[in-house]
């Protein structure tokens, strides 16, 4: 795939050229999305929002990452999103049992080809992240979640949210130091292959 | 063994990410032998970092592919839509411009009748000569009917066509001249009229085949 070529037809209009940049990287985005807004639904839209607004706002591109430039924009709706939901909070539907309890695990959420000790190892540890996530405050969150989630380097990142190198590299010290402490209060909920592996040395 | 300050913190989470200097890791490497605290911070910050490099990925719900309409793209219009246009605008105004000239002509022609029925009195006079002058004076101008009616042999003698003159269309009724005039504009605007609907339905349908075909290429795959 000719990155620069399909962005540059994009930029003349042509839809599906953009249709094919779309297609590599809506996993990101909506992983993005999903990790900084908890919630699938409104991943989705923000997704679908930040990409619409990515053709309009194409020419507005000046060259360097291009991955970077549409996760800003997946961010910025994520931040409207969260902005939003705190003007109008809203009780999420959970699923529900046959007696009309609370499924408290989302297993209806799990990926059906793993085996169900794999499906129990991916809730548990996605839901222990999740968690933790929630409980950061939102820039944290997004420089969390690029750095560490979706692997940008610091210069992504901080062309992402548009703060110098010193600011990212603040947030996610201070994010890091934060989800430790929230991730070991899950460590016993933590599946054995996730558990704080030891990783010392530089 | 002391609590890490914020700036260790910063310094050590940097380091996991290779955003050190050499000099600075360097430093830090030394401070860490020595300080059980840092290393043990260290490990924490490292484990937290591999913990969220092994977050799931979900997969999509759905592919986020834009459509035309949601992109607000408009589908194009064919070059030759704007012929067909124009044709039909241009046979629509010969249209109206010879209804307009047969109302025109209508018009005209019916005003100037009751004028021209005199015309005979006139010429009756002047072509006859003798007592049509008497007649000119006695008889009604502007009635055609009291001068035919009219006693007097030699008036209606002098209302005789002259044999030397050609048969003057004035003199004909209006209806048989309204006949002569009309039949080639009816024609004309009929001719108009149909060319203007024929190109218009044209350029509709052409239209309307471009849209289909562009919402037929833009739906979802």
């Amino acid at each position: 795939m000719d990155e620069p070529a399909l962005i540059r037809n994009a930029q003349r209009g042509d839809l599906d050229a953009f249709n094919t940049l779309v297609l590599t990287y809506q996993g990101m985005l909506y992983n993005t999305a999903l990790r900084i807004l908890g919630d699938e639904d409104l991943a989705a839209d923000a997704s679908q929002e930040s990409f619409i607004s990515a053709f309009r706002a194409l020419n507005s591109y000046r060259g360097g990452s291009f991955r970077a430039w549409l996760l800003r924009t997946v961010t910025n709706a994520c931040y409207d999103e969260l902005r939003r939901k705190r003007r109008r909070p809203t009780t999420p539907l959970e699923p529900e049992t046959e007696d009309g309890d609370e499924v408290e695990t989302p297993r209806w959420l799990t990926d059906p080809n793993a085996s169900p000790e794999e499906q129990l190892d991916q809730v548990e540890l996605e839901h222990a992240i999740q968690h933790c996530l929630e409980n950061l405050p939102t820039d944290f969150r997004a420089v969390v979640v690029l750095a560490d989630i979706q692997g940008l380097d610091y210069t992504e990142v901080a062309a992402v949210i548009n703060k110098p190198l010193g600011t990212v590299k603040s947030r996610l010290a201070r994010a890091r130091l934060r989800l430790r402490e929230c991730l070991q209060s899950f460590r016993e909920l933590l599946p054995a292959a996730f558990r704080l592996e030891e990783e010392r040395g530089l | 063994m002391t609590t890490p300050s914020f700036r260790d913190v910063e310094q050590l989470s940097a380091s996991l990410d290779g955003q050190l200097s050499q000099a600075e890791k360097t430093r830090l490497e030394a401070r860490i032998q020595l300080d059980p605290a840092l290393a043990a911070m260290l490990a924490d910050l490292s484990q937290a970092r591999t913990i969220l490099h092994r977050t799931p990925k979900r997969p999509l719900p759905r592919n986020f592919t834009l459509t035309h309409k949601m992109a607000g793209v408009k589908p194009p219009v064919p070059r030759i839509i704007a012929a067909f246009s124009w044709a039909s605008a241009a046979a629509m105004l010969l249209f109206v411009f010879t209804l307009g000239a047969n109302l025109f002509g209508r018009l005209s022609f019916g005003a100037a009748a009751p004028m021209m029925a005199a015309a005979p009195n006139v010429m009756g006079g002047g072509i006859g000569g003798g007592p049509g002058d008497a007649a000119s004076t006695q008889a009604p101008l502007t009635s055609e009917y009291a001068i035919l009616s009219s006693p007097t042999p030699g008036a209606q003698m002098n209302l005789a066509p002259h044999p030397t003159l050609a048969p003057d269309a004035r003199t004909l009724p209006f209806e048989t001249r309204q006949t002569k005039y009309t039949g080639p504009v009816n024609l004309w605007y009929i001719t108009w009229l149909f060319l203007a609907i024929l190109f218009l339905g044209a350029a509709i349908l052409i239209r309307w085949y471009s849209i289909l075909a562009f919402h037929r290429k833009s739906s979802p795959k």
